[in-house]
């Protein structure tokens, strides 16, 4: 893929968060409406398009945990608050290589974490998992090994502890399986088709309603052994 | 089938077993083996190889493999490692189908001569596609066919059966099998894959599939370098017989310099373990589940459901098992009407007569023991059978009562015990009742629930 090359020929490793998505979405996975801006007059003109609420975060391969460094802006109601987002982003940034993410505001209280890493042994293997803040906490998770089938991907969903997340629970509707099934089978075709991507966190993957969708992202590369 | 895979099936059933390093000398492994070999009562033609002596154990030895005039099927080598290729070379050249490499000394050592010697000696043997079981191994023994190719002769006082272990630690093999002497247990098959110069877990699991005397494959894995291999070799044959992995090794995780969350959780261990589900392979974590495990899968069906009835000549042991069957998905649930009726006329209504059933007030009557069991037994909505009774004075004769019945059944569902007495008085009549494939029995209730509990995961998973 170009993205993939292009970075590695910048001599980068960390596709940004912007990067990361278009590579989802070009393997048709379901990812946050988004669009990058570096000035004013092109940030109004993506809140027009994007629509409120909204989210504004700092944008950059040189960043990876953006919301340790304070550079996630939730919620974002009107271009007031939209414009003191951006300048305090673009003064956080500072001189890293970067511009600013609008994005929608995906709504929904259940996070999920979907990621690749890839094993010198086991080769691309797909994780799925609580997502947000519990992931790290819980680490309530289960792995496959790509390729995956449709019976891998509805297993690893029971496998966590957690499974009754994806249930009708608390008025909350079940979630869209069909669809998890497929974004987990397609990550595992990620790794498989793309020697170059070492790791892939898609984290939160947020269930909006029962249709689950990538909220943010990270791929990691490696140069291919030659 | 390829090449390999048909001398695989004459390395394991020899017509000819040749020793090479074969000795008198006790000091010697070539003694042991030969001693296996003779002790085991291999009934083919075994020819000691020596270029000191005219006889090793009173059997005609030849200086080398050349000057024996037959064939040889099987060459057991325990001879020095620096000295394995010009053997091998002789192999090749007299046509030897398939070999037990004995030898250490290739690629687990310190000095990387093994690594290359290792190398070596596998281009010499894969170019004639001969099947090498080691470097580094005890050995491997058939016991269908009295083939002890082992230094260790007592592993031919293992019962036959159906169970096969294929493992990467002889001192795994040499406990399991230690173990499984006490648990009665019969097997078809010990592996000692070695250091693995051309036969992985891989095309091993590949030769048991068509292996008719195999129905239950377990796996002893430490760490091996083709895990895919094995994967995949275990997914292409999945559901056509069990598979059950012990994989030690549980300490090493994740990568602490991955950027990415998924990368610092991915333990080796976690992705072995998802890896086996994926496969439909069963993972166990103790040598004690494995051996507990393999022995119900041999000689019981698998349920076609989760809901266990459970038997009890005492109510605590049945609380024990019960605890155990529910932490573990299994279910206790309620009898039919029918069935229900039936024990309510057998016993009185003095202890618990539902699922879980006390038999405690009929202890002395094993006709009634009979019933309660046959009741059960054909009730449709029981797919398992825990029977558990401990001795007492009073009830010496139960056995004896309700042994028809038990052998009758024939497993047709599962029938899992734990039936105790003190050390000697119902040993001999729990073993033929074992033998006679009525019961499946174990030391505890838990063992017993356990066993019961991996049969019902492994239909989940395969």
């Amino acid at each position: 893929m170009k993205i993939i090359k292009n970075a590695l020929k910048e001599g980068r490793t960390v596709l940004s968060e912007h990067e990361s998505k278009s590579v989802l979405a070009y393997y048709q996975i379901p990812v946050s409406r988004e669009i990058l801006v570096d000035n004013t007059e092109t940030l109004m003109e993506a809140l027009q398009e994007i629509g409120y609420p909204a989210v504004l975060k700092g944008c950059s391969s040189e960043i990876s945990h953006k919301t340790e460094k304070g550079l996630i802006y939730l919620d974002i109601r009107n271009e007031n608050e939209a414009r003191n987002a951006f300048d305090k982003i673009t003064k956080d940034i500072g001189g890293l290589k970067g511009s600013v993410l609008v994005q929608e505001m995906i709504k929904g209280q259940r996070e999920l974490v979907i990621g690749l890493t890839r094993d010198p042994q086991f080769g691309p293997c797909v994780m799925f998992g609580l997502g947000g803040i519990f992931t790290e906490i819980l680490k309530d998770i289960s792995f496959r090994l790509a390729p995956l089938e449709k019976r891998d991907a509805l297993e690893m969903m029971q496998d966590i502890k957690a499974h009754k997340i994806l249930d009708a629970i608390r008025g909350m509707e079940p979630a869209d399986k069909d669809m998890l099934v497929d974004i987990l089978i397609k990550v595992g075709k990620i790794g498989l088709e793309n020697e170059e991507v070492k790791e892939i966190d898609i984290n939160p993957v947020i269930l909006s309603g029962s249709k689950p969708v990538a909220a943010d992202a990270l791929i990691i590369l490696e140069k291919p052994n030659v | 089938m390829d090449h390999v895979m048909i001398n695989m099936r004459l390395l394991f059933n020899p017509g000819s077993v040749a020793v090479i390093g074969a000795s008198d000398n006790m000091s010697k492994l070539g003694f042991h083996v030969m001693k296996s070999l003779t002790n085991g009562k291999f009934p083919g033609k075994i020819i000691p190889i020596n270029p000191g002596s005219n006889t090793v154990m009173g059997i005609d030895a030849y200086p080398s493999i050349k000057d024996y005039k037959g064939e040889i099927d099987l060459a057991i080598v325990v001879l020095p490692a620096k000295l394995v290729p010009d053997i091998f070379k002789e192999c090749v050249d007299k046509g030897v189908k398939g070999s037990v490499l004995i030898t250490a000394g290739f690629k687990e050592i310190d000095d990387p001569s093994g690594a290359h010697l290792h190398i070596e000696t596998a281009n010499i043997v894969n170019g004639a596609g001969i099947p090498v079981i080691g470097p580094n191994t005890f050995g491997m023994i058939n016991l269908n066919k009295n083939l002890n190719a082992s230094f260790t002769p007592e592993f031919s006082n293992l019962r036959k059966g159906n169970i096969c272990l294929v493992s990467q630690s002889g001192g795994i093999s040499h406990l399991l099998g230690f173990m499984a002497m006490g648990l009665n247990m019969g097997f078809s098959k010990i592996i000692g894959l070695g250091n693995r110069l051309n036969i992985d877990f891989d095309r091993m699991i590949d030769y048991l599939m068509s292996d008719s005397d195999t129905k239950v494959i377990t796996l002893y894995i430490e760490g091996i370098d083709n895990v895919r291999g094995l994967i995949d070799s275990a997914r292409k044959n999945r559901g056509r017989k069990p598979i059950i992995a012990y994989k030690t090794g549980k300490g090493k995780v994740g990568n602490q310099a991955s950027m990415s969350h998924t990368g610092s959780m991915a333990g080796r261990h976690e992705l072995y373990r998802s890896a086996f589900d994926q496969a439909g392979i069963l993972s166990i974590d103790n040598t004690e589940t494995l051996l507990d495990t393999a022995k119900a899968m041999s000689a019981c069906p698998l349920p076609e459901g989760p809901c266990i009835a459970v038997l009890s000549g005492q109510a605590g042991p049945s609380m024990a098992a019960c605890d155990l069957l529910e932490s573990e998905g299994l279910k206790i649930d309620s009898f039919t009407g029918k069935t229900q009726e039936k024990i309510n006329e057998l016993l009185p209504p003095l202890a618990l007569r539902t699922n879980p059933v006390d038999m405690g007030p009929a202890w002395y009557d094993s006709d009634a023991i009979q019933e309660i069991i046959k009741a059960a037994m054909n009730d449709e909505n029981i797919n398992g059978i825990i029977f558990l009774m401990m001795f007492a004075s009073a009830n010496v004769d139960a056995l004896k009562g309700i042994r028809e019945t038990l052998i009758k059944w024939q497993q047709k569902k599962p029938v899992i015990s734990c039936i105790l007495s003190p050390p000697a008085i119902w040993d001999e009549e729990i073993k033929e009742l074992e033998e006679n494939r009525a019961i499946v029995n174990y030391p505890t209730p838990e063992r017993a629930a356990m066993a019961m509990a991996n049969l019902w995961k492994y239909v989940l998973i395969k």
